[in-house]
């Protein structure tokens, strides 16, 4: 039984990371603009981010000090998404309506920064005052230090990827091509700073982020045992996201606009709508998400970077294909994934494979000759937004 | 005297091609005003300027007499603006009510809310009776439905001036008929309505006055009553054009190709069912019919584009069902494609690769695999002198800098001068200027009358009248009547391709 | 007042015959040489923007030796005499075969993304061929390496077989193979040409080694393998613009459905293309590795002359010949990475130049344009400050020596016939 527990939680490690990603990757190509940058924007954004966790860490008793970090990242975030729609809203002699929507989504985006508020404030300040057992403050403090390292990492993951939206979007340059020049300028990058700065390339820090048990609900007999015990606070964040963006994608107004960019963007530009912005607003998106799975990357598999995400970004790209553009195939592809990484890394303690005598290598290759397998099944219908990869030029209307 | 819409010395041009050449266009309110020109002529570029798709380098635009800034489709809906375009704008996996609310969704609480938009669009389809199921995907509806919803876009949008391109391409007569009660409604309710076609007898159906452009340039505005069809022709191209084709009588000789009880699949269900027909020497059959009633997978199956379910084609008593591409053009057959930059030639090639795009592996184009470049060459200019196919750099022009008309020729030329001797022509003259048209359709008759047979599909019921020995009509995937072209006339046909009407068992 | 030169006629017959040889061959040569040059500008613009960037993160870390590492960094492997020429030749030839495995897909329209994995395959397989079996001297290697090739050729089929037939997504299943091929190696090496102690492959015997180009390049460790890349470079060459299999590759690159319309079999040439793309890459390996002392790491890695090739073909414009070109200059670049650690500044900043480049390659389009506009500008003043008034003082001094001579001779006549009459 314990066994069992340990492949899930083990498969959970694989599964956030690729989850995140591809759900990042999912927007950007249901808008109509290919990304397989997504493994330079994490390797980038775990760069920068596990950095940051590492300089963090150096104020873990100063919480005060975290907080006040917090808050700035947080208005920098703020004033990052809300400034520019207001500036371009006002040059545009928008509608009514449409500054309603505007202050709308304002509110909430504020409304969302000051509720990650509160719960660093709780991590921070109230937490270390009410508790008694110092593993209790040691855990609040360290996640909240992960927070933060999520933040960064998503911050910059979407400053990065900015600059492939912005070539292949406003620039029209090839998409291929310009995700290919952010993949091999991260990794380069990483290794040239870490150098200057400090020397050697990798940067470890010593924080172990794994939540052993959440506080009531891994009491719960079957459940707890399965998703609140030994987990990391970015498999929560993954499910969260993939609820957010089901909803998202097939719900909201800019979900509506999104599919349509993808499928006909002749058509969404004959309503009015800003093509290149929404395109831009959407890879910018997957770029957060990849900076941030690259640090739930990083944290959930060993406590330095080693300037590699292990090809997660390519995986996540598979997983993306392998999910038929649709967060429902997704979450499968991405739980397959993580679940065939798993028994190839610890077919040791399964009495039933240990006795087959095969290998290690051969269970690393399963995950990668099971999808050739299943992708050979099932391309033939395959549902790829039509407009897909395709630069779209006002001037060709 | 106050005009609706006033366009005023507009010029757009693309590169070096003047699109429009300070052309003026004034429009009375409440009218319906008709557009027209040959292709090429500038209409849908200055329809396109309207509704700020594109942006004119000099001319000013006035709305109700007040100078107006149009940059882009929210400002020509702020005016009231709305178009419905020839190639339809609409996203094929949305409903139709979401294709209806693209752009000016209601939200409530961050979700899109439906409630308004269903009220009011229900209120309208009843008002107009434009018929269509909100909730359907646009894929599976037909193309009239998918036209309605266009319309049902303008509506939604309160829309004052409505332009429609080219409206009637994709119609059945009857539809005709409906479409232009429906413009006469909105027309008696004060709205003004601007039609871009060129379809001669359309405008005397519906339009009051027509402004006639000619290469880019105005060539006149004229109250459609006080004109006749031919006056209209001469203003549209320039010079006297006849009507009729010259077309001796022959006899139809020995059976050249037979399609026999073929079956395709489509989406969903079958394009093509139990579909019979037969084509002889000296004869060109005809298939008429509206765009997507199974002519393109009929074509497409024959030709080897798409797999036959059932079925078994022959050319010249040789079962070629299921050969492969090639062998199917090595028995004789030609195939001049519905879509001419999607098959017909490859775009980037240059012109002596395209002229030998089916046969470049034959003992005189190449020998042990390497191409020789200077029979290649030879043999394409050849084909350029014999069809007048005008580029730039001859045989070494890319293709794609070649217009549509030139492109066309070649393919025309390269198909005809292969040794064959069943034609597939489909659509041949779609997009051509009259000159060209003409001069296809004279080769089209050449070949029918030096012993060949031509299958030819097209949606334009004159062409299919004036070249066809024998018409048969299309209708949902099967052959419902078998007409002759002296004896019938453009509304049996009608009847015909709406389905309303079906000749005896044509198995 | 200067003395005039004498000037026979015959002379200057001769002269200007000269010159107008000289002018004809000039400008039939500068005239391709435009043609060259319009076609492969955004590349040197890219290069150049590269280049510049990467000057200029230099200069921000440390500004006194930024140019003279600029100067070694372009110079590249002439830093170090013949033995860096020879070196650069060695490192560009896997990444010219890779680089020409990825444009030769290109063609196709197909992106072979899984160069790496099969070049890995072709390493391997030539290993294997160079340590384990025994074979005369001269033929070994040749064995060696075709049976590399092979190999890389059936890694490329597997992608492309699984495209031809079932439409599977050629990006994703090349990534998938690269995969496959990194443990694949090390299950194989650790089975047939293991060196527990060192947790890595055996060395191949010397008869299986790549003839050397010592004599040619003295110190270095070149071989033939450049040489047998050039080949196989025009060889692709040939391949793709004369002949009917390249005259199939290259329409179904451009459209895939007018390919399919002219009744070519577009099945088989994504397989052909794929698998012949394999085929280079796998050559790649195989040269790679039929090398003295050289072996192959039983940590799972995958080889970066994969995406090396990505970039040398993307740099080359899709053309084979191109990325021969491409694949020297990155090559020297990388060598001048490596002279330039003598200057403090880290290695990596050479792939954060090719990374730059490959940037600049893509949104060349907008570059151009920027430089067209700004270019416009120059020119102009160029031409009404600089050129012009150049000219002017020039004509004012100095005079065509013949013209001055022509003068002379008819004044003189003139006089002469004055003094007569």
């Amino acid at each position: 039984m314990e066994i069992i527990y340990q492949l899930i939680q083990s498969t959970y490690l694989g599964m956030t990371v690729l989850l995140i990603v591809a759900l990042g990757g999912l927007l950007a190509e249901r808008s109509g603009v290919t990304n397989i940058a997504l493994e330079g924007i994490m390797i980038f954004g775990a760069f920068i981010g596990v950095w940051g966790i590492k300089i963090f860490e150096r104020y873990l008793s100063r919480p005060s000090i975290l907080l006040m970090i917090m808050i700035v990242l947080l208005i920098l975030i703020l004033l990052i998404t809300i400034l520019p729609e207001y500036r371009y809203l006002k040059k545009k002699h928008s509608t009514d309506k449409e500054w309603k929507e505007f202050k709308i989504a304002s509110v909430i985006k504020v409304s969302i920064a000051a509720v990650v508020l509160l719960i660093s404030i709780l991590l921070t300040m109230v937490v270390p005052n009410i508790a008694t057992n110092p593993q209790t403050i040691l855990q609040s403090k360290t996640q909240m230090i992960l927070i933060m390292g999520l933040t960064v990492g998503g911050l910059i993951g979407g400053l990065f990827s900015m600059i492939h939206a912005y070539a292949s979007i406003y620039l029209k340059a090839n998409q291929v091509i310009s995700a290919t020049a952010l993949n091999l300028f991260a990794p380069a990058f990483a290794v040239f700073t870490a150098r200057i700065l400090q020397g050697g390339q990798q940067i470890s820090f010593m924080s172990n982020f794994m939540i052993n048990k959440v506080p009531l609900l891994g009491d719960i007999p079957l459940i707890g045992d399965i998703f609140f015990k030994r987990n990391y606070l970015s498999f929560y964040f993954s499910i969260g996201l993939l609820i957010l963006l089901s909803i998202l994608i097939y719900k909201s107004k800019f979900g509506l606009r999104l599919r349509a960019c993808g499928e006909n963007p002749h058509a969404a530009d004959s309503l009015g709508i800003n093509i290149y912005r929404l395109r831009f607003k959407a890879v910018t998106l997957s770029g957060v998400l990849a900076g941030i799975g690259g640090v739930s990357f990083v944290i959930s598999t060993s406590t330095e970077f080693n300037v590699t995400v292990a090809g997660f970004g390519f995986l996540a790209i598979a997983v993306l294909i392998f999910g038929n553009w649709s967060p429902k195939g997704i979450v499968l592809a991405a739980l397959f994934f993580g679940f065939m990484r798993t028994i190839a890394s610890s077919f040791s303690i399964i009495p039933f494979l240990n006795r087959l005598g095969a290998p290690a290598e051969i269970y690393n290759m399963i995950p990668f000759i099971a999808t050739l397998i299943i992708l050979g099944f099932f391309s033939k219908n395959s549902r790829a937004p039509k407009a897909l990869g395709q630069v779209y030029d006002q001037g060709k209307r | 005297m106050n005009y609706k819409v006033e366009m005023n010395d507009i010029t757009k041009k693309f590169g070096s091609l003047v699109a429009n050449d300070q052309v003026t266009l004034k429009v009375k309110p409440g009218e319906i005003h008709a557009l027209l020109g040959e292709n090429g002529a500038g209409k849908s570029t200055l329809m396109s300027i309207l509704f700020g798709l594109y942006i004119a380098e000099k001319g000013e635009i006035l709305i109700d007499g007040k100078k107006v800034s149009i940059q882009n489709p929210n400002d020509a809906n702020l005016l009231g603006i709305g178009m419905v375009h020839q190639h339809f704008k609409l996203v094929e996996t949305f409903t139709v009510l979401d294709n209806i609310i693209l752009g000016v969704e209601e939200t409530s609480k961050g979700l899109i809310n439906y409630d308004h938009a269903v009220e009011k669009l229900t209120l309208l389809i009843k008002t107009y009776h434009l018929n269509v199921d909100l909730n359907a995907f646009i894929k599976d509806i037909t193309v009239g439905q998918q036209q309605r919803v266009e319309i049902l876009k303008m509506l939604y949008r309160d829309s004052d001036i409505m332009i429609f391109d080219e409206p009637t391409a994709v119609l059945t007569p009857q539809e005709i008929i409906e479409l232009i009660h429906i413009m006469q409604n909105f027309a008696k309710e004060g709205k003004t309505i601007i039609v871009i076609t060129h379809k001669l007898n359309e405008i005397k159906a519906v339009a009051d006055r027509c402004t006639v452009l000619r290469r880019g340039k105005c060539i006149g505005t004229v109250n459609v009553k006080d004109v006749t069809i031919e006056q209209l022709a001469e203003m549209m191209v320039g010079r006297e054009v006849s009507f009729s084709v010259d077309k001796p009588e022959i006899q139809a000789g020995s059976t050249l190709f037979t399609i026999d009880h073929l079956t395709v699949k489509g989406r969903g269900r079958h394009a093509v069912t139990n579909l019979s027909l037969q084509v002889n020497s000296n004869e060109i059959v005809g298939i008429a019919g509206i765009d997507g009633n199974g002519q393109t997978e009929l074509i497409h199956a024959i030709t080897g584009l798409l797999p036959i379910e059932s079925g078994k084609v022959t050319l010249n008593n040789i079962d070629i069902t299921r050969m492969p591409i090639r062998q199917k053009y090595e028995k004789g057959m030609s195939h001049i494609p519905e879509d001419r930059q999607k098959h017909g030639i490859i775009l980037d090639f240059d012109l002596q690769s395209n002229l030998v795009l089916q046969n470049y592996y034959q003992p005189h184009f190449q020998k042990m695999r390497f191409l020789k470049f200077k029979n290649i060459q030879k043999y394409a200019e050849e084909l350029i002198e014999r069809f007048d196919i005008r580029s730039e750099r001859g045989s070494k022009t890319s293709v794609r800098q070649m217009s549509g008309g030139n492109q066309q020729k070649a393919i025309l030329g390269r198909e005809i001068s292969r040794n064959h001797n069943v034609l597939i022509a489909v659509q041949p003259t779609r997009g051509l200027d009259v000159g060209a048209i003409e001069y296809i359709h004279q080769r089209l008759i050449e070949e029918r009358n030096s012993g060949r047979g031509v299958l030819l599909v097209s949606l334009e019921i004159e062409e299919i009248m004036n070249l066809s020995d024998r018409i048969l009509v299309m209708y949902e995937g099967e052959i419902v009547g078998e007409l002759d072209p002296k004896k019938t006339n453009i509304n049996e046909l009608g009847l015909y391709m709406s389905g309303a009407k079906r000749g005896t068992t044509h198995a | 007042m200067r003395k005039p030169l004498k000037c026979p006629l015959v002379l200057k017959n001769i002269i200007d015959k000269i010159r107008s040889v000289f002018k004809i061959i000039f400008s039939f040569i500068w005239k391709i040489l435009k043609k060259v040059l319009i076609v492969i500008r955004p590349s040197l613009i890219a290069i150049a923007v590269g280049l510049l960037i990467g000057l200029i993160i230099m200069l921000i870390f440390n500004p006194y030796d930024a140019f003279p590492a600029l100067m070694t960094l372009i110079l590249g492997g002439f830093n170090g005499g013949l033995k860096g020429i020879g070196e650069t030749l060695e490192l560009a030839a896997p990444i010219m075969l890779t680089g020409l495995a990825v444009a030769f897909a290109f063609k196709t329209g197909l992106f072979n993304i899984g160069a790496s994995g099969q070049m890995m395959m072709g390493a391997y397989v030539a290993i294997h061929v160079g340590v384990r079996w025994t074979l005369p001297s001269g033929l070994h290697w040749i064995v060696a390496l075709l049976l590399g090739m092979t190999a890389g050729a059936v890694w490329g089929l597997v992608p492309g077989i699984l495209k031809a037939l079932r439409n599977v997504n050629e990006v994703v299943s090349s990534i998938m193979m690269n995969y496959i091929a990194g443990y694949l190696l090390i299950f194989l090496i650790q089975r047939n040409v293991f060196l527990e102690l060192e947790a890595r492959s055996r060395y191949v015997q010397s008869t299986a080694v790549l003839p050397s180009l010592q004599s040619v390049f003295p110190g270095s460790s070149a071989n033939i393998g450049i040489l047998i890349t050039m080949v196989v470079i025009i060889i692709a060459h040939i391949i793709i613009h004369k002949t009917t299999l390249g005259f199939s590759l290259r329409a179904a690159g451009f459209s895939f459905d007018g390919s399919k319309y002219a009744g070519m079999n577009t099945k088989l040439n994504i397989v052909i293309a794929m698998t012949l793309s394999g085929m280079f890459a796998g050559l790649a390996g195989a040269i790679s590795f039929l090398v003295r002392g050289k072996a192959i790491n039983t940590a799972f890695v995958i080889f970066s002359q994969g995406f090396d090739g990505i970039s040398v073909a993307l740099l080359g414009l899709g053309e084979p010949i191109g990325a021969l070109i491409a694949g020297l200059f990155l090559a020297n670049l990388r060598m001048g990475g490596f002279y330039m650690q003598l200057y403090s500044y880290v290695p990596q900043i050479i792939d954060i130049i090719v990374a730059v480049i490959i940037y600049a390659t893509a949104i060349s389009i907008a570059i151009q344009a920027l430089l067209k506009h700004y270019g416009e500008r120059l020119g102009v003043f160029y031409r009404n400050r600089i050129r012009d008034p150049l000219r002017v003082f020039y004509k004012k001094r100095i005079r065509d020596p013949f013209s001055q001579c022509i003068k002379k001779r008819r004044e003189k006549k003139l006089s002469k016939k004055e003094a007569k009459s």
